[in-house]
């Protein structure tokens, strides 16, 4: 079956092989509603909105936000800075991770519904049941978003695949003021889970190449980067991964 | 000239300006199929390593005769090559090139360098590889279609949207 409906200011999309049965697919909708009307900024009465506006305190949020933005200040050591949970204006923006733990978290839901070949993809983000065990991926070109820049049949264990960019709306990613303009159009991380994927897929392009560099050393993640004049660079695993590379 | 750049890039990438005389000897074609070493021509990925080390693409280093030439020259040996050992400040790098049909089909490091962390850091670095690899490499069995989004004004959503309301397999 195939599930699509609107969440987190973006698409989501729901699949999988035999039926879903509307209660799951239900909660697994009240997940991604719950952390939109608790994250998002664009929601004026989200917590986190309340938060940044003034009209909340952070110490008096619940700990779910309260977890969210301390796994994002996690995050921001480990990436040496690149992903970063502030604004440059310093408001607190974790929109960075709020859609990757949702996806987590109706990972769960799917799994302990005992669902078998689920897929969920929200925004260009997909993450999928580990019973799923050569899925077929396609990653939009961002020079032209009605074609495919490369299929991707990743690798074995892997459950994530994340890509952000910075081809329409540059501001979305926040960075150190001191890290140069990134050269990157899009950045594709495949990870055993989707929080690491989507946070160091954003880290790479606010980043820019130290931080790829640096990602690449540090954790076992596939990456394939697309610059502004359209040139790829892609990890070993990514290689092994695109339709016909040569390894 | 991008493709040539391109490649001239995957071939600094595995410190292979080194081999070009292999290859240009094993196809009797002399230095037509040399790789060989000049300023510019690469992009700039932001490596601070020197060109004749394994860095990714960071080098001045373009393979200006070998990249054409391996393409179009009917006197290149369709084979497999293995370079020389070059030795860097980093450690000692070895790579196995294979040609079929004219063209570089594949290139393996047969040894990178791994002399200190920095060096296996380069080596471990995702390492450019040509554009015309992966556009190739087009399917109708995609099950999901991931890319960057932003907002559900972004017309990337409504691909999205359209990919699944139009049947994409899954």
């Amino acid at each position: 079956m195939n599930r699509t409906w609107v969440t987190m200011g973006t698409v989501a999309s729901l699949t999988a092989p035999g039926s879903i049965p509307d209660a799951v697919a239900e909660r697994v909708e009240d997940v991604c509603a719950r952390i939109d009307e608790r994250f998002s900024l664009y929601r004026g009465d989200s917590e986190l909105a309340r938060i940044a506006s003034g009209a909340a305190r952070l110490e008096d949020s619940g700990s779910e936000l309260r977890q969210a933005y301390a796994d994002a200040l996690l995050w921001r050591e480990r990436t040496d800075g690149a992903f970063t949970p502030h604004r440059p204006d310093g408001v607190i923006d974790l929109s960075g991770i709020v859609k990757a733990l949702a996806m987590a978290q109706a990972g769960d839901v799917l799994d302990a519904a005992g669902i078998r070949g689920w897929m969920l993809g929200i925004g260009g983000d997909l993450v999928w049941a580990s019973d799923v065990a050569k899925p077929i991926l396609g990653i939009v070109d961002p020079f032209d978003r009605g074609r495919l820049l490369t299929t991707l049949k990743p690798v074995p264990g892997r459950r994530a695949l994340a890509t952000s960019g910075s081809a329409e709306r540059g501001e979305h990613i926040w960075s150190r003021a001191d890290l140069p303009r990134t050269p990157y159009l899009q950045v594709s991380v495949a990870a055993d889970d989707i929080v690491t994927a989507d946070v160091l897929a954003t880290a790479i392009v606010a980043g820019g190449v130290p931080t790829c560099d640096l990602v690449c050393d540090r954790w076992d993640v596939d990456v394939l980067t697309i610059d502004r004049h359209g040139e790829l660079t892609a990890t070993r695993g990514m290689r092994t991964a695109t339709g016909r590379l040569a390894v | 000239m991008r493709t040539r750049a391109i490649l001239g890039s995957a071939l600094a990438a595995f410190g292979l300006l080194a081999i070009g005389w292999e290859i240009g000897a094993a196809a009797g074609a002399g230095p037509a199929t040399t790789a060989t070493t000049s300023s510019g021509g690469t992009t700039d990925s932001g490596s601070s390593s020197p060109p004749t080390t394994s860095g990714s693409g960071s080098g001045s280093g373009t393979a200006s005769g070998g990249s054409s030439t391996t393409a179009t020259t009917p006197t290149t040996t369709d084979g497999t090559y293995t370079g020389g050992v070059a030795r860097t400040r980093f450690g000692d790098v070895q790579v196995q090139v294979t040609i079929s049909g004219g063209q570089i089909s594949d290139v393996t490091a047969l040894h990178l360098t791994d002399a200190e962390s920095r060096s296996v850091q380069i080596s471990n670095r995702a390492a450019p590889i040509l554009r015309q690899e992966v556009l190739d490499a087009q399917s109708t069995n995609v099950q999901m279609v991931g890319g960057a989004t932003y907002t559900s004004d972004g017309y990337l959503s409504s691909l999205q949207s359209a990919l699944d309301q139009a049947g994409w397999p899954s």
